[in-house]
């Protein structure tokens, strides 16, 4: 798989934007990216996944043997025998089957209770939060601060969809984007008339060049990563066909997850890649909805971490879960939830110190009817930022000093 | 007449393309030659009847009724009017948006479509929609004391935000939260206990799905006093709203929201007395003193185009009808894939601004999306004009203030070919962002 790969990278660059070659950024930095440095077996590739909306925490890692929790969420408290055991009391929603079995294997790592000071209910100011790293307003993404941090390399960090999510957001320079169809560029005369619409001009407003940067990754990027769209997923050869009551239907984080898949095993010199999932906003009949949700998680992430396994990669890739906030204790009367603070995080590989982290938040012990937060998310990117992006984590989150060892 | 210097272009550019949906063939020359200040009294305030817009009639929306069961004969027949309800309602939309004689009150429009952002996801009614869109255009420039009072009982906008489901019992915070956060005062401007209190007010309302319709039976309602922002009173959703309404915090949000929109979503609102326009509460008010005001001189204020706004734009320079269109499905898919469809806002704080709308893939869509257009586009404003003139005549055609170096470069290379030309233009990062 690596070699076709390598030799697809090869042909594309030859077939597609060679007069590129002569903009500022050339085609040949991102060919002999591909060729040179086509991520060496053993570089960490990150894959984050965001929640959005708000998942509920306290049914995706469920005490379920507390009567606490059984007496304060009635309509939709899950039984013992209905959810999975993790230990500790714990255990993982019913229709986290795949993620569960990895978490047999020792691969998973459950950070609880996570969560930062003075929690912000708002869906936006708190996602703002997590995907900045900064509380307040903030204009750049922890990842896209990152990417700047690195040498220009459109391929770096790639988010799938049409919209750049502000995580990847940086100053000057951000993450690329993946739309789901792949990229269809244009070609003959209009494509070299475009390629020098892609140049940044003197006048240029930061607006401005930025268009026309986007315009000239469309050329670089596209011209390296759509034969790879265009070849089959990987295998994922010790998969069951049917995973525990979610069979059938090609949902959005799956597609999305297999197009990361395809392009990791192809060697693309991607470090990050940013994928989503959203629906968690669950204020009314929670339980179904939320399960099938999780269940499409569950799936898409072990069937990703299975094809990982056929292409040499599995022990290089972290997958990262997170979501803007946990929901309240109680349910409300519609059967569902309304926005709470802290839930829990999840990092899955052969690379994570499987089992517990963090304090698991105490139902006796609730602030103002809501779950402490006992571990700051930024201690987790902290970690993130040094095991597996090799960088100091001041350089991205300032004077932060917390850490969760969660690799090995 | 004199010519207008970058900046005049630039000021006018701005006035034409974030007040209105840019200029029809002639109109930016017509408004230069006019002047600013003239340009735009006349933009800035909406007059009450349209040639386009008043006999423009409604779009095919009906109440269905609830879906008839699964497999049952029905369905088919169900179905296939739900699809053709939303894409008459859509392209009603996308058509007034482009026609109206006067631009500013769809524009406005659509800005509280994105500001009481609510989904057809949800809502899954094409009437519901219709009804609050036509509540949006009803108050769009006039009170915001009138226009959140009846979007607080707005059908949609309950729905999508589970205020049906909020009894007395267990109150449900969604629509209470965002009604303080996104709706009249912002973020962190309440406290969480206000959440809590507030929704108490909202219950006791009760939406019809299918039609929109909602009713309000007092015995769900909470109607013992509440703790609110410091005063302890009873409350139903209008007092609730117009209390919110007349706190100070809304006249800054809601002037920090037209700045954001309209300004700058990257510097935040420097000029605080513009919010004194907003003092009754009176929206065209602060439209208008936000039009006129210096900061829109700045050069620091760029935006992106939303892919709606360079749609419209791009449609109106165009002379192009989406209804008409030959395939007008083609046209909701590329705004799907741009990520800017109306009716459908990813979340309920609307849709993002700016740099979201720089993506790889967002140039790739907009170039297959201009490519399209340009096929049922009438080119006349280029195609008649000798070569050595097109490049200032399209800069006026589509109210560019000037080209770059390398715009000129490239649109010369198809300065022979004015379907090409065009289809540059509409790419160029000076068309792309409002300068």
């Amino acid at each position: 798989m690596d070699t076709i790969t390598r030799r697809q990278f090869l042909k594309a660059t030859g077939a597609g934007a060679l007069g590129a070659a002569a903009m500022s950024l050339s085609i040949e930095e991102i060919a002999n990216a591909a060729i040179s440095r086509p991520l060496p077996p053993g570089t960490p590739i990150l894959v984050v996944v965001t929640l959005y909306g708000g998942n509920d925490g306290l049914n995706t890692v469920v005490p379920a043997s507390d009567p606490l929790y059984q007496s304060l969420r009635p309509g939709i408290a899950y039984k013992p025998e209905d959810v999975l055991p993790l230990g500790e009391n714990l255990s993982l929603n019913g229709s986290m089957t795949g993620m569960h079995s990895l978490w047999n294997r020792n691969q998973v790592a459950i950070v609880r209770g996570v969560g930062y000071p003075n929690p912000d209910r708002s869906h936006f100011s708190s996602m703002a939060i997590w995907q900045s790293a900064i509380m307040g307003a903030a204009k750049t993404g922890w990842l896209g601060r990152w990417v700047e941090s690195q040498p220009e390399d459109p391929m770096l960090a790639i988010s799938l969809g049409s919209v750049l999510p502000p995580l990847l957001a940086g100053n000057r320079r951000s993450g690329s984007v993946l739309p789901l169809g792949g990229l269809k560029v244009p070609r003959g005369s209009l494509a070299s008339d475009c390629i020098k619409l892609a140049i940044e001009s003197q006048g240029d407003n930061l607006l401005q060049s930025m268009a026309a940067r986007t315009m000239r990754n469309l050329f670089t990027v596209s011209s390296d990563i759509t034969p790879i769209l265009q070849s089959p997923a990987p295998a994922a050869p010790d998969l069951p066909t049917a995973l525990g009551g979610n069979a059938g239907g090609e949902t959005n984080l799956s597609q999305q997850l297999d197009i990361v898949a395809k392009l990791v095993a192809a060697g693309a010199p991607t470090r990050i890649w940013s994928v989503s999932l959203g629906g968690f906003d669950t204020h009314a009949n929670e339980r179904g909805a939320q399960a099938i949700l999780l269940g499409v998680v569950s799936q898409g992430i072990s069937k990703f971490m299975s094809q990982m396994r056929a292409s040499n990669r599995s022990k290089d890739v972290v997958v990262l879960v997170y979501s803007e906030f946990g929901r309240r204790v109680r349910a409300n009367a519609s059967d569902g939830t309304d926005h709470g603070t802290s839930g829990p995080v999840f990092l899955l590989g052969e690379r994570v110190k499987g089992g517990f982290y963090g304090e698991q938040p105490s139902l006796s012990n609730l602030k103002s009817d809501d779950l402490a937060v006992t571990t700051d998310f930024r201690d987790i990117y902290a970690s993130v930022l040094e095991k597996i992006l090799s960088t100091p984590a001041e350089k991205i989150l300032g004077n932060w000093k917390g850490r969760t060892p969660l690799f090995i | 007449m004199p010519m207008a210097s970058v900046a005049e272009r630039r000021r006018m550019a701005r006035l034409v393309h974030r007040f209105g949906f840019g200029p029809r063939p002639g109109e930016f020359e017509s408004l230069l030659s006019k002047g600013f200040e003239q340009a735009a009294e006349q933009y800035l305030i909406a007059p009450a009847s349209d040639a386009f817009a008043d006999n423009q009639g409604s779009p095919v929306v009906s109440d269905q009724g609830r879906r008839p069961a699964p497999n049952s004969p029905d369905v088919v027949a169900y179905a296939t009017q739900k699809r053709a309800q939303l894409s008459s309602l859509t392209f009603w939309w996308l058509d007034r948006m482009v026609l109206s004689e006067h631009s500013l009150r769809e524009r406005m429009t659509w800005f509280w479509h994105g500001h009481w952002a609510t989904s057809y996801q949800k809502v899954d009614d094409a009437l519901p929609m219709y009804l609050q869109n036509e509540r949006l255009r009803d108050h769009a420039l006039g009170n915001f004391t009138a226009m959140s009072s009846q979007m607080v009982i707005d059908g949609a906008l309950i729905f999508w935000l589970d205020g049906q489901t909020n009894t007395v019992k267990a109150p449900n915070e969604n629509l209470s939260r965002e009604l303080m956060e996104l709706f009249t005062l912002g973020v962190n401007r309440y406290s969480e206990e206000d959440v809590k209190e507030t929704a108490k007010a909202l219950t006791g309302y009760r939406v019809n799905k299918t039609s929109g319709a909602v009713t309000y039976n007092p015995r769900q309602h909470f109607s013992a006093a509440i703790k609110v922002l410091g005063t302890q009173r009873s409350f139903d959703a209008n007092s609730l709203s117009d209390f919110l309404v007349a706190r100070d915090d809304c006249a800054l949000f809601i002037t920090e929201r037209i700045w954001y929109r309209f300004v700058s979503s990257m510097n935040p609102l420097t000029d605080t007395t513009l919010i004194s326009s907003f003092a009754s509460r009176d929206i065209g008010a602060l439209v208008k003193a936000i039009g006129k005001h210096a900061s829109l001189d700045d050069p620091n204020n760029s935006m992106v185009k939303s892919p709606i706004d360079w749609f419209v734009s791009a449609a109106r320079a165009l002379s192009i009808t989406p209804s008409k269109f030959s395939n007008p499905n083609s046209i909701t898919n590329y705004l799907d894939q741009l990520g800017q469809r109306p009716f459908f806002p990813p979340n309920v704080g609307g849709w993002p601004a700016d740099q979201a709308w720089l993506s790889t893939s967002s140039a790739q869509y907009r170039i297959q999306f201009a490519e399209r257009l340009v096929r049922e586009a009438d080119l006349s404003p280029i195609s008649t004009l000798a070569a050595n003139s097109r490049l200032d005549a399209l800069a006026n055609w589509l109210a560019v203030p000037e080209w770059s170096n390398r715009t000129k470069m490239a649109l010369n290379g198809a300065i022979n070919d004015p379907a090409r030309l065009t289809i540059l233009a509409l790419c160029s990062p000076e068309y792309v962002v409002s300068a």
